[in-house]
């Protein structure tokens, strides 16, 4: 069988096209100001990559904070559940993966999962950008710095100042304060990491810290937040190659999941 | 008897015009009443209670519109002496803003948008002749002490704990001292027969309450919790008792002839946590839009607001400001008091009665009172395998859309339970 995963987030689209058990296709665009239209036209382009015709896909399932925004799909799924369900689905570990940390560009969610693979709880950020990438593309760019540069440059930082903000508005008068105060650009970017990564170390605590992680979404890409990240719990996190389609894989496992659940019912009746 | 409030530092009260915020208040009123009337099924008479909660009903009336907060006030006691008891806490979001132009950003929505109410002075809170307001939390003291300089005030002192030994017999005193202060002020007086009168009409609406919440709990499509209410908030607005029971009794008439064509399946709900005033049902429509039921509630404006009724064993006075005493205060599901234990039993009550299949907590950003207890509420709902989450906000729409991923989800992990 032959579904499709579209993950509609606030900064980029990605399109997972499952066949069985193997990813044939997948694809990450940004979103831009039309999200209904970037996602048709990815999932076209997705289409043609892997030689199908429309009709070839049984199911389409959306997640995202624009799944109800795109028309053509059929099965709607929450960013929390696509997320647990791909990365349970598609990332193989020694151990048994226990909490996901998902860092997208607008929000942050953290999920437990019990020894069944079940969502046990989750806990996400507040409205405000804390604790996302968000943050740190806003910070980059008070630095001159673009995402890349200021995430390398935090790298190679040394030393060790505190930021107290966690507020994305405050952070950013707060680097004001630090550039004016000398301090160096590497140092900033690392103390900014530093920052979003005890927000996340926070949310890790709240649904019970349980090993091993695996960290997704935009954020895992980002080298110097895994490191910023693996300090704060005291252990290694695990990012998986597609990190950032897990989402959308996941939809597309859920959404045939369940219309393989819904077959068996009619079949029954 | 003492002044509460020395008249020595009484300030002239703070108003200020602001069109600006009114064609706002406006606004929001239409769009829930827009959004409400999307809800598929619907009593006909439900204009009667909207036109209510609209500020649209009770032109021409002349008794004296008495302004308190919380739901520790006997309406009976106001209604008996001839005057309109108005329940006042805001639940507009437009007026949070022209509240913070006065308080500080720390206090909390209701506070700030219930006090703004007041800078209009043609507003219905701006009309009352006195105001009581109980102790029932830090803003709510204070407030009772800002408002003092608008209007006559009356701060209803509350006990800590709710032990009706200990402190059964100063609560009803406080009661008889309230009544003494509304006699005094407005040279009303409370006649005994016109009490048991009103409490009677209490206990009616009361039934009526509770037949419509056993309606609901067979067949929730029937009505929806916004219309429910809708009306239940209707009855605080100072109609005559018997007006509302009167039309609420068609309300049960027609969920009672409703008839099930399909099963229901929707996740079936217990709310609990902080007080959802109209227009602000932001976190109704978002539970409805999700597709859940809320078939029970443990809310100081939902379906518990009406649920107990006064009963009275012996009819003297002094009686039967006990026995209101015990039940505004002694059996009311506010925060404020000592033991939360009475609340969690009521909540793992309702979960069983109604058959729920998960309980959501609803916390009002800076209301510490009921973000404290989720600590214990969530623990015990673990520990009892029941479905459970807790959702924080404020009065503001920006985080609609992260809400709704959260309750998708805690959705989702209900129906997984299922």
């Amino acid at each position: 069988m032959i579904s499709a995963g579209i993950d509609s987030g606030s900064t980029t689209t990605k399109v997972v096209i499952l066949e069985d058990h193997a990813v044939r296709v997948s694809l990450v665009v940004p979103t831009g100001d039309f999200p209904q239209k970037t996602a048709r036209d990815i999932y076209q382009r997705a289409l043609e990559e892997a030689s199908l015709k429309e009709g070839d896909v049984t199911v389409i399932a959306t997640t995202g904070y624009g799944r109800r925004l795109i028309g053509f799909g059929d099965i709607v799924v929450t960013e929390i559940k696509a997320c647990a369900t791909g990365v349970l689905f598609d990332v193989k570990t020694d151990e048994t993966i226990h909490t996901i940390i998902d860092v997208g560009g607008q929000d942050t969610k953290v999920m437990a999962i019990d020894d069944e693979g079940e969502i046990e709880d989750f806990s996400m950020n507040d409205k405000c950008a804390a604790g996302t990438g968000r943050f740190i593309e806003m910070l980059a760019l008070k630095l001159g710095l673009s995402y890349e540069e200021c995430a390398n440059l935090a790298l190679q930082s040394e030393k060790m100042i505190p930021m107290n903000a966690t507020c994305a508005v405050f952070a950013e008068s707060e680097v004001v304060g630090l550039v004016a105060r000398g301090e160096s650009k590497a140092d900033i970017a690392a103390a900014a990491h530093q920052a979003i990564a005890s927000r996340i170390r926070s949310m890790v605590r709240r649904v019970g810290q349980r090993g091993s992680y695996c960290f997704v979404g935009g954020g895992a890409k980002n080298p110097a937040l895994v490191k910023a990240l693996e300090e704060n719990l005291g252990h290694s996190v695990f990012v998986p190659p597609n990190a950032q389609v897990l989402a959308a894989i996941g939809a597309a496992v859920g959404g045939r999941q369940r219309f393989e659940k819904i077959q068996k019912r009619e079949n029954h009746e | 008897m003492t002044e509460q409030f020395d008249p020595r530092y009484g300030i002239p009260p703070r108003r200020s015009e602001d069109p600006a915020a009114k064609r706002y208040s406006r606004l929001v009123f239409e769009q829930q009443r827009k959004r409400n009337a999307e809800i598929p099924v619907r009593p006909s008479n439900i204009s009667w209670f909207e036109k209510i909660l609209m500020e649209e009903a009770g032109e021409g009336d002349a008794r004296s519109p008495i302004g308190y907060f919380c739901n520790m006030v006997p309406q009976e006691l106001i209604l008996a002496m001839g005057a309109k008891p108005v329940r006042l806490g805001c639940g507009n979001p437009a007026l949070v803003q022209p509240g913070d132009e006065v308080f500080s950003g720390e206090i909390c929505p209701v506070a700030k948008a219930s006090f703004a109410s007041f800078l209009d002075e043609k507003s219905l809170a701006s009309r009352c002749d006195l105001l009581i307001v109980p102790t029932s939390c830090d803003a709510k003291k204070k407030l009772g002490e800002v408002l003092a300089d608008f209007a006559p005030t009356f701060v209803l002192n509350l006990p800590p704990e709710q032990d009706a030994n200990r402190y059964g017999a100063s609560m009803a005193s406080e009661l008889e001292r309230m009544t003494r202060f509304i006699s005094k002020q407005l040279g009303l007086k409370l006649k005994r027969r016109a009490l048991l009168k009103e409490i009677e009409a209490a206990q009616t609406r009361t039934a009526i309450v509770r037949s419509l919440q056993d309606a609901r709990s067979e067949k929730p499509a029937a009505l929806s919790i916004r219309d429910l209410y809708v009306i239940l908030q209707a009855s605080f607005a100072g109609v005559p008792l018997v007006d509302w029971n009167r039309e609420a009794d068609k309300v049960l008439q027609e969920v009672n002839s409703y008839q099930v064509d399909r099963k229901r399946m929707r996740p079936r709900l217990v709310l609990t946590g902080a007080p959802i005033i109209w227009p602000n049902f932001k976190l109704l429509n978002l539970i409805e839009e999700c597709g859940a039921d809320v078939v029970a509630d443990t809310l100081c404006t939902g379906i518990q607001s009406c649920f107990d009724p006064v009963v009275i064993d012996e009819k003297s006075k002094s009686a039967i400001y006990r026995a209101l005493a015990q039940r505004y205060i002694f059996a009311s599901p506010c925060p404020c008091f000592i033991s939360q234990a009475t609340r969690l039993s009521r909540i793992l009550d309702l979960v069983k009665e109604h058959r729920a299949d998960g309980v959501l907590h609803y916390g009002l950003r800076l209301c510490q009172l009921f973000d404290m207890e989720v600590y214990r509420l969530g623990a015990i709902m673990r520990q009892k395998k029941i479905p459970f989450t807790t959702i924080r906000t404020d009065y503001s729409l920006e985080d609609t859309e992260q809400l709704r991923v959260r309750l998708e989800a805690f959705l989702e992990t209900v129906w997984e339970e299922l």
